[in-house]
């Protein structure tokens, strides 16, 4: 119990640090943190623009009182979710517009990230446990090969089998024009129909790293001498490959998966971008391409929670998982 | 009736890119219902594979190339999986070499149990039965509901040999199952083993280096060098007549500490590379009896006095009966020998008026407070003052307590309590005692790396011992690093202690940069020179040499140049030897008894090795859970112990 209590305070106290380091650093530097930013982000010698400065400046909030009452301000106004208007996308506010792409990353990436480590895991798992042989060798070769590939020559490839040749699905976007958002059946089939391109895109490089990993971990497992002893025991070999390979090489994949689900937050700007997919990643890149520091500041600041909570849930996860780091922090 | 007979068995290793290694040639022996039979051989001559063979559990690279192993008349290496899953256990069980990761350290011992119980449809109450097995080993009820890694080793290795155990086998293969164990708690494993195999009559084979241990166990012995089997006799007849070379060589580096005299030799030379063939015998080149003939013809394992024996010289019947004194000039005579006055004087030349008296009387005359066999900090300090030599370092009543924080709570361990100790030019004090007794705190407070919590550390100069002397625990910074020069160590792990990338130069220049300032070619002569006073001859053929091209004594011996290098005042060796071949460690007691003798060093020899403490000490100092219990001259400390600990230190010892 200790240990999960530890792991939450120690989760607090990131979550403070990151915040408040978020609005530290602006203002740390010397002159107008305003125009410090603007110019920064500008690039030297550019003009600075007056409307960019006040977006900045609402952003920072207004410069009145001491740092201390800025900061109680800012606090605040982040667990308000007010994070300002958004410069690019005047009048629309930054949480508005986050609002709207959340949704669409957190279906998409989610789902696959999910199916990815559920597959992944499976096919590594099955490797190890038919180690040196043909599937072996079909699964780590075949994974090691697609990895090569880049993403987007993969995602290209599925744009132009199966929207442009084929037309099974469409080429790009989150929804059709003849639909609009909402819990409707129409809505629903089209946003599905959209996301089947890019989702398989995640699916099929997805799982790489996870069955690599999960199947090298499996193997190291087996060749210790607790599972040597299991098959001298006279153990099924079912039962020796998930209890004692299994069970112990997920371990450091949980981690991993759980910083994975965290940073979805920040979308995956690169399958966003080819698919015009409305969702975290393409408003990330619009937010830089765009010079729209709030929205920016804004995304970053949701990717590090979003990272620190999956980072506290791997923790207890991994608490319930592994008996030796419970009793390593109590020792 | 014959319960296990191996036939002619053969296994390989072929990594990639590397040459085979023929690991176990042509392996032939049988094991009888309920028989005891141990498997001797120093590290890497094939114990551990011919076990895992036996055990089908070889795993590539490792191949068994030839040979049968039929178990109860079934051939392990023909059968069906099914057949072999349910032989295994049931029949032929195993404690692994190192049970320290022999338990799945995510579930708990119950489970581990459990599945062993389920695997062959136990129908018993697994609580029940597992509890039962429990008391078996003596342990508690409670370790079932345990994970491994809230276990110590020595509770592991018990719960692996109640595993082991479990469905009642007919052969147990045991290897090295308490190595690395502290002497009392592999004392009482192996004693709890014998009264387990009398009561439920199991066979087993046990595999160790551990010379004593097999000999007063095993019924019969198999003796393994570099693959083959060399000697297979009687434990009784093996002991009193070894008829292989190899094995008068092990049985000469071994001896009971106990005994009024002890003395033992090391073999020269090294194992030969298993991955080229040789046409002649394999020991040849390190035999002393070998002949012409050995280094063309291969021996077979055939009948002789009782056994089987591997040696043309020996089947000619032209061994010498008795064994020869030393198979090489490589001897540490003890202080102690009876007659050896003079040598006690050799190897202690500080004390001059020890030379020529008989020797209790020199080990009396060496320690003034001989008279009382306990001890207290008062005691070891005047002596001190009192001895004809000033100490050279001075630990007087020292404390160390650890505090751990833990949220509010505080908690306090006491390290060492109360330590008194003094050492001397040319003189080697023992520190003897169990892990976690404390003896390596005490030689990190000596130099320096800990302070201690009360009491202090003096150093008595580099020069002549005159002067203020140094308060080492007070020492910081630059005072310190130069302190430091004066006291070097010796770790244990030869292999751990040298930086695998870099040459043998390189290891010794660094020293001899940092505290002698010397460069380039200076610092490259004085490190050949430093090689040769450690033995390696010519310096030359070493200097430029990586640690892996080394021998594992040849290593120690660098480790040890390298000590020296800033020419020390006072040498601490922490359990030098105890991950050496037995048949080498004779060489290197040698060698740093006579590093003591020529360089007027002090030593503080630290150990759990009761022979090799025999071997090189002055005098010993027994510690017991951070307190001294007992100390004296060696001989007196190990032929009349006054302290139960220290009793019961020398009881684990096999007697022979
Ligand atoms: N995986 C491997 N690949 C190549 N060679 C190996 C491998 N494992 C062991 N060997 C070699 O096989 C030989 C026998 O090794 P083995 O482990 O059986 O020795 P051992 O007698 O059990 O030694 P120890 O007393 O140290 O346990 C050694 O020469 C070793 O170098
Ligand atoms: S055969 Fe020759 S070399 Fe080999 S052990 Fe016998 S005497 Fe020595
Ligand atoms: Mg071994």
């Amino acid at each position: 119990m200790a240990y999960f209590a530890r792991r939450f305070a120690f989760f607090l106290a990131t979550l403070w640090a990151a915040v408040t380091l978020n609005f530290l650093i602006p203002r740390l530097q010397p002159g107008d943190p305003a125009e410090a930013i603007v110019s920064r982000i500008g690039g030297k010698g550019q003009a600075v623009d007056p409307a960019q400065l006040e977006a900045v400046r609402t952003m920072l909030g207004a410069p009145g009182g001491n740092l201390f009452e800025q900061y109680v301000r800012y606090l605040g106004a982040v667990f308000s979710g007010d994070f300002g208007v958004s410069y690019s996308y005047f009048p629309y506010s930054v949480t508005h517009m986050i609002g709207e792409a959340l949704p669409w990353t957190l279906v998409l990436v989610g789902v696959t990230q999910i199916l990815s480590f559920v597959i992944g895991t499976l096919l590594g798992t099955w490797a190890a446990y038919r180690r040196n042989t043909r599937v072996d060798s079909v699964i780590t070769l075949g994974s090691t090969f697609v990895g090569t590939l880049p993403f987007f020559w993969i995602a290209l490839l599925l744009i132009y089998v199966f929207a442009i040749t084929l037309r099974w699905f469409p080429e790009r976007g989150g929804y059709g024009g003849g639909s609009s958002p909402g819990w409707n059946w129409l809505f629903i089939s089209d946003a599905f129909q959209h996301s089947v391109l890019p989702g398989l895109a995640l699916l099929i490089t997805g799982p790489i790293g996870w069955i690599i990993g999960m199947r090298n971990n499996m193997v190291q497992s087996l060749g210790e001498d607790h599972a040597r002893l299991a098959v001298a025991r006279g153990l099924p070999e079912r039962r020796i490959a998930i209890t004692y390979g299994a069970r112990i090489a997920i371990l450091p994949n949980v981690t991993g998966f759980a910083i994975a689900l965290g940073s979805i937050l920040g979308g995956t700007v690169l399958v966003e971008t080819v698919f015009n997919y409305p969702g975290m990643g393409r408003l990330l890149l619009e937010s830089v391409s765009n010079k729209d520091f709030p929205l920016m500041q804004a995304i970053f600041l949701f990717t590090t929670i979003g990272v620190l909570i999956a980072n506290f849930l791997a923790d207890i996860l991994y608490g319930f998982l592994d008996p030796r780091v419970r009793k390593a922090e109590n020792s | 009736m014959t319960l296990l007979e191996v036939d002619q068995l053969s296994v390989t290793y072929t990594p990639r890119d590397q040459p085979a290694v023929r690991a176990v040639r042509d392996v032939s022996f049988t094991i009888s219902d309920g028989e005891f039979v141990g498997l001797l051989g120093e590290s890497g001559c094939g114990k551990s594979t011919l076990g895992n063979a036996l055990l089908r559990l070889l795993s590539p690279p490792a191949r068994i190339i030839g040979g049968r192993v039929l178990f109860d008349g079934a051939d392990l290496a023909t059968l069906h999986t099914r057949q072999l899953r349910e032989l295994r256990w049931t029949n032929l069980s195993t404690v692994f070499q190192s049970s320290m990761n022999s338990l799945n350290p995510v579930i708990r011992i119950r489970e581990q149990f459990a599945d062993t119980f389920a695997a062959h449809r136990v129908t018993d109450n697994v609580d029940t039965r597992a509890a039962e097995l429990m008391e078996l080993v003596s342990l508690d009820r409670r370790v079932l509901r345990a994970f491994p890694h809230e276990l110590s080793g020595g509770m592991k290795q018990r719960v692996a040999l109640a595993l082991a155990l479990a469905l009642r086998p007919k052969l147990v293969l045991l290897d090295e199952p308490t190595t690395g164990l502290d002497v009392v708690v592999q004392r009482s494993i192996l004693d709890r083993l014998a009264e387990l195999r009398q009561e439920l009559g199991f066979a087993v084979l046990f595999i160790s280096h551990d010379l004593g241990t097999v000999l007063q166990m095993a019924d019969r012995v198999l003796v393994m060098y570099a693959g083959e089997i060399v000697e297979n006799r009687p434990a009784a007849e093996l002991r009193s007549d070894p008829r292989h070379p190899y094995t008068r060589g092990l049985l000469g580096s071994y001896a009971d500490p106990r005994q009024p005299e002890v003395r033992i030799t090391s073999i020269p030379g090294r194992t030969p590379d298993l991955s080229v063939s040789h046409p002649g015998c394999l020991f040849a080149p390190r035999c002393p009896y070998a002949e012409d003939a050995c280094t063309q013809t291969h021996p077979a394992l055939l009948p002789d006095h009782g056994g089987l024996v591997r040696c043309l010289v020996a089947q000619a019947d032209r061994l010498p009966t008795t064994p020869p004194g030393p198979l090489t000039g490589a001897t540490v005579d003890p202080a102690f020998v009876a007659t050896g006055g003079a040598e006690v004087a050799s190897i202690s030349p500080g004390i001059a008026d020890a030379a020529g008296t008989s020797s209790a009387g020199a080990a009396g005359a060496r320690s003034p407070n001989a008279g009382s066999g306990s001890l207290s900090a008062a005691d070891t300090d005047e002596a001190t003052g009192a001895g004809e030599t000033a100490a050279i370092l001075v630990v007087h009543d020292v404390h160390k307590r650890y505090t751990t924080r833990k949220g509010l709570r505080t908690n306090t361990v006491t390290a060492i309590s109360g330590v008194s100790l003094a050492l001397h030019r040319g003189r080697v004090t023992a520190l003897v005692g169990q892990s976690g007794s404390g003896k390596t705190t005490i030689a990190r407070l000596i130099t320096g790396i800990e302070r201690p919590t009360t009491g202090e550390v003096r150093f008595n100069g580099g020069g002549d011992g005159d002067g203020d002397p140094t308060r080492v625990d007070r020492l910081r910074g630059r005072a310190l690093r130069d302190y430091r020069r004066h006291v070097q160590m010796v770790f244990q792990d030869p292999f751990a202690a040298l930086n695998p990338t870099r040459t043998v130069a390189y290891a010794l220049s660094r020293p001899l940069v940092n505290y002698g300032g010397l460069r380039g070619g200076a610092a490259r002569d004085r490190a050949a020179e430093l090689l040769e006073s450690v033995g390696l001859f010519p310096a030359g053929q070493f200097l430029d040499k990586l640690p892996h091209q080394l021998s594992g004594g040849q290593r120690q011996r660098v480790v040890t140049a390298r000590a020296l290098a800033p020419d020390p005042a006072v040498l601490i060796a922490d359990e030098p030897i105890s991950m050496l071949d037995v048949s080498i460690r004779a060489e290197i007691l040698e060698l740093l008894a006579d590093l003591v003798r020529t360089r007027r060093l002090a030593m503080l020899y630290i150990t759990h090795d009761l022979l090799s403490a025999r071997l090189l000490a002055d005098e010993v100092l027994v510690l017991n859970r951070g307190e001294l219990v007992e100390s004296g001259p060696t001989a007196e400390v190990i032929g009349a112990p006054r302290n139960d600990y220290t009793k019961l230190l020398l009881d684990s010892i096999p007697r022979l």
